[in-house]
């Protein structure tokens, strides 16, 4: 994978511009439920998960430079988390959400101190023996269901939309957190890590310990996503949970709009989800093609997504310069 | 021991598979002292620098600074006691900004726990002034030249706030004038308290600053001195030139 490097982003957040426009697309995103259009609801909903669960990659694998390959195992045990409260009759998105939070964030701790002292591709190739690991658990756990799955007591028709906005403020939260982090003391450990982990070493960073913290963040943000998904979606089974889609996307969507960036995910999900909801409807039998078309070219021709060109000064012959110079 | 020896490296020995990079390598650094550390290609230097820095662990012996055995402590704890190091291979965090790469040192440093994020940065402008960096300071770190990746080096470990700071080859590549300021610089940090032990090529540089210099040739300390008896040493001739060239060397004296 094409490292980031050599290129002023505007900083670590990314470009500031970007973000108060992604913060602005955000307020209007309030403005859906009103339309009073429940495939419309439905698709913006998604967008807002995806979106949600791209920070939870991009915190790891975007600013501190460790790609995941599992981290829908995360999704699915926060829509676990939402679907056993359902089923012990707790039916509330304010238990839900928190469950998931504290299982999330326990799991990535407990995974992540041994794996994470692994180094490059190895911790990818663990985190995805670890995600398909768990989905076999949940096919062969009564108490979740098995591969039969887990029904989900729902909110009347008439207040369905206060999943949209769950899943809304889930991804604003993502989206104002990574910003956060980002800016502080953390943010700048987790680059100096993806930059040159033993110099970061020698400047007193104890880099188990904050890839730890970022996928166990991370985690928390992905695992948000999947318990508001659970109950919105009114039923839950192995294969829902731990979607190979809901795992390879937010990798795809945070490349397309900008690694390590605050706004990149954001910018990625809006783009991808929205894009693949038209090319569905459009190209019904090979839509999967183009889908997969799109992400090729990304990696090939801009790795460093949307936020790189946003940032790009000098047009054609800056961007070929950068190409040569840092293979961007 | 002595009382002023802050750092004491005792019996050290590093193998890398059957190879002894190190073998009982043994000498004190007085506090407030700059050390030169000197010897052919592939005689240790380096590596004796990554056990001093706690980045190596020694298979024999230990390095000891201010009672504490560096080896017992994490690599990322070591700074903390106030050691820092350069890379001889600069390690510069290219995607961040010259001022942020000097600014991490600061968060994480000895007192970093303690400034804010804001104090980080002022300190990181401070030092970049003071090596010669705030004209690159807003510039992603991957784009400096080579000259200038060795004074941000620099200024990543002074961030640190050290009592020891450990420079490998720093001067590399650097012109006489460039080497004038580097030397220049270095004299006014350890003039600030701070030992300096120096890993450097250039023999007219190393003369000038160290206030004792330690050989080594094939893992082992071959002399010990001052500076002017260094030069004179026909062990170190030998060392660095070859047995008949120490001989010729010696005839001509005579």
């Amino acid at each position: 994978m094409t490292r980031l490097r050599g290129l002023g982003l505007g900083g670590i957040t990314g470009n500031p511009q970007a973000f108060v426009a992604s913060l602005a697309v955000m307020a209007l995103l309030l403005a859906v439920p009103a339309l009073r259009n429940g495939y419309v609801e439905l698709t913006f909903r998604n967008i807002l998960m995806f979106a949600a669960m791209s920070y939870g990659w991009n915190l790891l694998g975007g600013y501190t430079g460790y790609v995941s390959f599992g981290n829908v195992v995360f999704f699915g045990i926060g829509a676990y988390c939402s679907a056993v409260l359902s089923a012990h009759h707790v039916d509330s998105l304010w238990a839900d959400v928190p469950l998931a939070l504290a299982c999330c964030a326990l799991f990535a701790i407990v995974a992540g101190v041994p794996i994470l002292r692994l180094r490059g591709h190895y911790f990818g190739i663990a985190t995805l023996g670890i995600a398909l690991a768990v989905a076999d658990l949940a096919n062969n756990l009564d108490a979740l269901g098995g591969s039969g799955g887990l029904a989900l007591k729902q909110l009347p028709q008439d207040q369905f939309s206060v999943y949209y906005y769950a899943m809304w403020s889930v991804a604003l939260a993502c989206m104002l957190g990574t910003f956060a982090i980002a800016r502080s003391k953390l943010g700048y450990a987790l680059v100096a890590i993806r930059e040159n982990e033993d110099a970061a070493q020698v400047l007193g960073v104890w880099p188990t310990r904050y890839k730890v913290a970022a996928y166990a963040l991370g985690a928390m943000m992905t695992g948000a996503a999947g318990a508001v998904y659970a109950p919105a979606n009114g039923f839950i089974d192995p294969s829902i949970a731990f979607a190979v889609d809901d795992n390879v996307f937010p990798i795809v969507m945070s490349i397309l709009g900008g690694m390590g960036t605050a706004s990149g995910p954001f910018i990625g999900a809006l783009l991808l989800a929205g894009l693949n909801e038209v090319l569905q409807s459009q190209f019904v039998k090979i839509h999967s093609l183009f889908f997969g078309a799109i992400i090729v070219l990304v990696v090939l021709f801009l790795p460093r997504g949307i936020m790189y060109l946003i940032g790009l000064r000098g047009g054609l012959r800056r961007y070929l310069h950068d190409r040569a110079a840092y293979r961007v | 021991m002595s009382d002023a020896a802050t750092v004491v490296v005792d019996g050290v020995g590093v193998r890398f598979g059957g190879l002894w990079a190190l073998r009982e390598v043994s000498f004190e650094v007085r506090s407030g002292s700059v050390v030169g550390l000197i010897g052919p290609n592939g005689s240790g230097k380096t590596t004796l620098m990554n056990v001093i820095s706690g980045v190596l662990k020694p298979a024999e012996g230990r390095v000891r600074y201010a009672g504490r055995t560096i080896a017992d402590v994490a690599t990322h704890d070591v700074c903390r006691l106030g050691i820092a190091r350069t890379f001889q291979i600069v390690k510069p965090f290219a995607g961040l900004s010259v001022r942020e790469n000097v600014a991490v040192g600061a968060m994480y440093g000895r007192d970093g726990a303690t400034l804010s994020t804001a104090a980080c940065f002022e300190r990181a402008q401070a030092l970049l002034e003071e090596v010669g960096l705030a004209r690159v300071a807003g510039r992603p770190a991957g784009d400096l030249t080579i000259p200038d990746r060795k004074r941000l080096e620099v200024a990543k470990a002074l961030a640190l706030d050290p009592s020891l700071l450990l420079l490998d080859e720093v001067m590399a590549g650097l012109n006489a004038s460039e080497v004038d300021e580097a030397l220049a610089l270095l004299r006014q940090v350890n003039a600030r308290g701070v030992t300096l032990i120096v890993v450097e090529h250039l023999m007219k540089a190393i003369m000038s600053i160290s206030t004792s210099i330690v050989v080594l040739a094939e893992g082992k300390k071959i002399a010990e001195g001052v500076p002017a008896d260094i030069v004179r040493s026909p062990a170190v001739v030998e060392a660095y030139l070859g047995a008949r060239y120490a001989a010729r060397q010696a005839r001509e004296r005579r």
